[in-house]
């Protein structure tokens, strides 16, 4: 799969453009800083129902990739990945049920990415990212909502440190993941946990 | 067919008539436990406890019921080996010593038909102290797998760890605060 996905028609691949060169063309003035992500703190959980009554949880990851945040300019690009044969939810006969093919359909190279150029920020605050997640060869629009969102200076590691706590949902089906509906939920909470240090 | 109607319509009216404690045994594959804390105040830290067993008392017409809940707390999971190994020592949950830990709750808060609130105790590192865990979701169901039927729901309570004795770097930015978010499904026996 390329880790460059074709464009949604409705991120809009001229804004992308427009938003890539005012960068490249900020870049001299103000300072973007980059981060890569702390695998020891980077993972993707979800949340479905189960037949209506108590929520499923499993986790993803460690999510890897990179951050270039722009706090002055209010822009910024995330590009990051996992594996989804790392679904986890603490049941391994469930875990194996959603590698399957209405699942995950992961094999060990199977790859997951969310690609944003659409950061909000509140003041030099990230608010949150809309951008496009793929995965089984397909993609959809996950729009993610900061829960919270810091940066601190890591004395261990003498480098400053940013993360935070993101949230999105999505329809399962509109990528293809059909596993036991209508039982389980379609609709699926996303929540990332990040932290990233400067490079 | 008709006469199986009015014997499976009679059934119903004697059970509801009659109805009792039923027991549910806990569904290992649709319950469990997962803790947050909030990382230097920056993201939250996640983990989950893989082997758990339990049972459940529930009485719907009198409004009562027991949990029973014992974490197996060597089964700690982060998704980072590091840190499993870290909380299983004796600066948090020291496993060894404290292979268990056990939620009993004894008083179920109704609102109508469904469970509002557990109140109960959590045993921890030898101390017991009490917890009250508030529904934020509760179901009744028929399962098509099992063939009975199943009552659950998602519970949640913040704690303060240092109550239980487990207080490593509360004084250094490590949250003492954990939220505690509990799926249970119990299968009627």
């Amino acid at each position: 799969m390329s880790p460059f996905p074709r464009c949604l028609a409705r991120s809009g691949c001229a804004a992308l453009a427009a938003s890539a060169m005012a960068l490249a063309c900020g870049s001299a003035a103000a300072q973007p800083a980059s981060y890569t992500l702390d695998p020891r703190h980077s993972f993707v959980y979800f949340e479905v129902l189960h037949f209506g009554t108590s929520t499923l949880r499993g986790r993803l990851g460690p999510t890897e990739g990179s951050v270039t945040i722009d706090r002055e300019q209010r822009r910024g690009e995330i590009g990051v990945s996992l594996h989804t044969d790392s679904v986890s939810t603490s049941v391994p006969q469930l875990d194996e049920i959603l590698r399957g093919p209405k699942g995950f359909n992961s094999d060990p190279s199977a790859v997951a990415w969310f690609i944003s150029r659409d950061l909000q920020f509140k003041g030099d605050q990230l608010q949150g990212a809309r951008g496009e997640l793929s995965l089984r060869g397909t993609s959809t629009l996950l729009e993610l909502t900061a829960v919270r969102f810091a940066c601190r200076q890591d004395d261990e590691r003498k480098r400053e440190i940013c993360g935070g706590d993101f949230v999105g949902e999505l329809r399962r089906s509109d990528l293809g993941m059909t596993l036991a509906l209508p039982f389980v939920a379609d609709r699926v909470k996303v929540i990332v946990q990040v932290e990233a240090i400067r490079n | 067919m008709k006469a199986l109607l009015t014997t499976i319509a009679l059934a119903t009216l004697a059970s509801a008539a009659f109805a009792e404690s039923a027991t549910y045994s806990v569904d290992p594959t649709h319950t469990g436990v997962t803790f947050e804390a909030v990382h230097f105040g920056t993201s939250t830290l996640r983990g989950r406890f893989d082997k758990k067993e339990g049972s459940v008392e529930f009485d719907r017409a009198a409004k009562t019921g027991k949990v029973d809940i014992t974490i197996d707390t060597t089964s700690i999971d982060t998704g980072v080996p590091a840190l499993d190994k870290h909380l299983s020592s004796p600066d948090f949950f020291n496993a060894a010593q404290n292979p268990t830990a056990h939620f009993v709750g004894d008083k179920f808060v109704f609102k109508g038909d469904k469970v509002s609130e557990v109140v109960g105790t959590l045993t921890l590192m030898g101390k017991t102290q009490p917890v009250t865990l508030k529904a934020s979701n509760f179901n009744c169901y028929n399962s098509p797998l099992f063939k009975r039927e199943v009552c659950g729901g998602d519970f949640e309570t913040t704690i303060q760890r240092s109550q239980w004795g487990m207080s490593y770097g509360v004084a250094n930015g490590l949250p003492d605060n954990i939220r505690l978010l509990v799926q249970v499904e119990a299968v009627k026996q």
